[in-house]
């Protein structure tokens, strides 16, 4: 006989309660299985919509400081980097965005979220594209109408979340440090020489930005979560599973078996035995009175013979 | 059981044991390892020509995070001045260093510390070159003239011309990043003098060496800040020494080899006497003139 054939026999093979037992832990194992793969779906898709929130926000975050710098600080500081002075980067947007995503990392709580400004010809090289941020400038260059890009990255640290949008010159003072070198500030080609970051023209996408966030912490605080779900399901179900076994005892099983023992008793003495259990009004009840009534019907037809006899 | 029990304590040894070594991160702030990258070379005849191929710098920023096991913010500087401001301000984890900055690096109050050598040996020197129609033959000729250097931080292009010229007032001082730039300032009389590598050739007719150091540039270095010094960094160094092919060939990364501290010990001297000085602005007149450290003193000057 097969393992499930055994479990799972014809009905009425095994005690009823036995038979229950098994019926409602199969059916409640079956239904936590079912939840828990819908949960897991359902959590997470509430896991990556957190982390595309943090991303959007992150990324706004970058882009008011941006706009803060372009607005407010490079009016006053970039008529100090026309001299052969030092260069000053303070002016520059993207140098302010990510100054402030650095001193955001000193946080540990945002370690691993980042800010990249990638460039395929950028003025300061450490903002140089590498092959995947290429792919992301190309596509966007591709199809300008394209405003956003996001996924997941694998690093040699793990894979991360990005999300990406494209750096389009949109203002002709971009073009006064990256058109031709003759445009730009002293202080700048000290700084940064005279063969990087030209050549740019207005409204060409020229880069992009993008910000990395943690996905690893977020999936496994949904595993955790998930894990708790099904923990509670499961001993919310292993209790309802010993209620149920235990009403069930109560109402049907114990009556059953005191009718069942009365009745063997009936049919040898009938006139000892009484089911109380008739004066109920459910199926028990019901039961008895049939009982109750052979029982009367036994000890007349008993009597009868007796009297024939005599 | 006996066998049993001896396996569960082998697995619990191996699991409170710590990481392997090789998983040991070497992190800067904010869990990143900000890289500098000047190069090895002293000067450049070309600015751009101590710049690394993409590929090259994307292969080293991926073995940089492999070792490192952090985010790695790898920044190429052409800039001797940049790269000078980033030690200065701490800006930088890791520098891939010539020897101008690498004796800058350690005049930082120990912020910085060598750990491997960079660099082939050359027969680089610091000079002082003229047009040999000015008929100016000393350093003393050069008085009021005007003078072409690199930006601070180089060694053969800013200090050790400068102690050189200690004394000497010039009408204006004006700045180029690279050996080239300088030599067509010199060409197009827009200097009178500039600061040359010997190492290099100059290429032109017309021109000649009005004074040559006496200092022979040694090698550039691998520096690490002081923070990652007292962590473990040996992992991430023996990382970099076993995967040295990886590292681009114009580093001159030397596995194994520490750099020798003596030998950059009177450029540390030199260069930390010239940063106590007034340094010139750009553009404007400028006498070189400020205290020297006991143990150069006598050295430099005009004759």
């Amino acid at each position: 006989m097969s393992p499930i054939k055994r479990l799972f026999p014809e009905p009425g093979q095994r005690p009823l309660r036995q038979q229950l037992a098994i019926t409602l832990t199969a059916i409640l194992t079956l239904s936590i299985l079912v939840a828990v793969l819908l949960l897991n779906l359902l959590f997470g898709w509430q896991a990556r919509e957190l982390i595309d929130q943090r991303a959007a926000f992150f990324m706004d975050a970058m882009l008011s400081v941006r706009a803060y710098t372009s607005k407010k600080v490079n009016p006053i500081v970039a008529p100090l980097n026309q001299g052969a002075g030092l260069f000053r980067p303070e002016a520059v947007p993207s140098f302010s965005a990510q100054t402030v995503a650095g001193l955001l990392k000193d946080n540990p709580d945002y370690r691993e979220y980042s800010y990249r400004e990638a460039a395929l010809n950028p003025t300061n090289l450490r903002d140089k594209a590498d092959s995947f941020e290429t792919g992301i400038i190309e596509k966007f260059r591709r199809d300008p109408s394209l405003k956003r890009q996001s996924g997941s990255k694998a690093t040699p640290l793990g894979v991360v979340h990005f999300v990406a949008q494209p750096i389009k010159v949109s203002k002709e003072s971009c073009l006064v440090c990256h058109s031709t070198p003759q445009r730009a500030p002293a202080s700048q080609l000290l700084a940064y020489g005279d063969s990087s970051g030209f050549g740019w023209k207005m409204n060409e996408i020229v880069g992009t930005q993008i910000v990395t966030v943690p996905q690893k912490a977020v999936f496994a605080a949904k595993d955790r979560s998930l894990i708790a779900t099904a923990g509670l399901m499961t001993l919310a179900f292993a209790g309802v599973g010993i209620i149920t076994n235990l009403v069930l005892n109560q109402l049907i099983l114990r009556p059953m078996r005191e009718i069942s023992r009365k009745a063997e008793e009936a049919s040898v003495i009938p006139a000892t035995v009484n089911f109380e259990e008739r004066e109920r009004r459910d199926e028990i009840g019901l039961l008895a009175r049939s009982f109750e009534r052979m029982k009367q019907s036994l000890a007349i037809s008993m009597q009868m013979l007796k009297d024939r006899k005599g | 059981m006996k066998r049993w029990l001896s396996l569960l304590a082998l697995l619990l040894t191996s699991a409170c044991g710590g990481v392997p070594r090789s998983d040991v991160s070497l992190c800067g702030s904010g869990g990143r390892l900000r890289v500098g990258l000047v190069g090895a070379e002293e000067g450049q005849l070309e600015s751009a020509a101590g710049v690394l191929a993409d590929r090259e710098q994307f292969r080293l920023r991926e073995l940089l995070t492999v070792a490192s096991r952090c985010e790695v913010q790898l920044e190429p500087v052409v800039s001797p001045e940049q790269a000078r401001l980033r030690l200065k301000n701490g800006g930088w984890d890791l520098a891939f260093l010539p020897p101008g900055l690498t004796a800058y690096a350690l005049e930082q109050n120990g912020g910085y510390g060598l750990v491997r050598q960079l660099g082939r040996r050359g027969n680089s020197k610091s000079q002082l070159l003229v047009k040999a129609s000015r008929g100016l033959t000393s350093r003393a000729d050069l008085r009021g003239q005007r003078l072409g250097l690199l930006p601070r931080g180089s060694l053969s292009g800013f200090y050790l011309p400068l102690f050189n010229l200690h004394g000497l007032r010039f009408s204006e001082v004006h700045y180029a990043l690279s050996y080239a730039r300088l030599r067509e300032m010199l060409h197009d009389d827009k200097v009178d003098v500039i600061a040359w590598d010997g190492a290099i050739p100059h290429g032109m007719d017309g021109f000649e060496v009005l004074h040559e150091d006496s200092h022979l540039i040694p090698l550039g270095a691998l520096a690490l800040s002081q923070p990652l010094l007292q962590a473990d960094h040996q992992p991430f160094l023996r990382q970099l020494d076993e995967n040295v092919t990886q590292l681009p060939r114009s580093l001159g990364y030397a596995s194994g080899v520490l750099p020798e501290p003596y030998a950059l010990k009177e450029l540390r001297a030199i260069v930390a006497a010239v940063e106590g000085w007034s340094l010139p602005q750009g553009g404007q007149a400028y006498t070189v003139y400020g205290a020297k450290s006991a143990t150069i003193a006598g050295q430099g000057g005009n004759r």
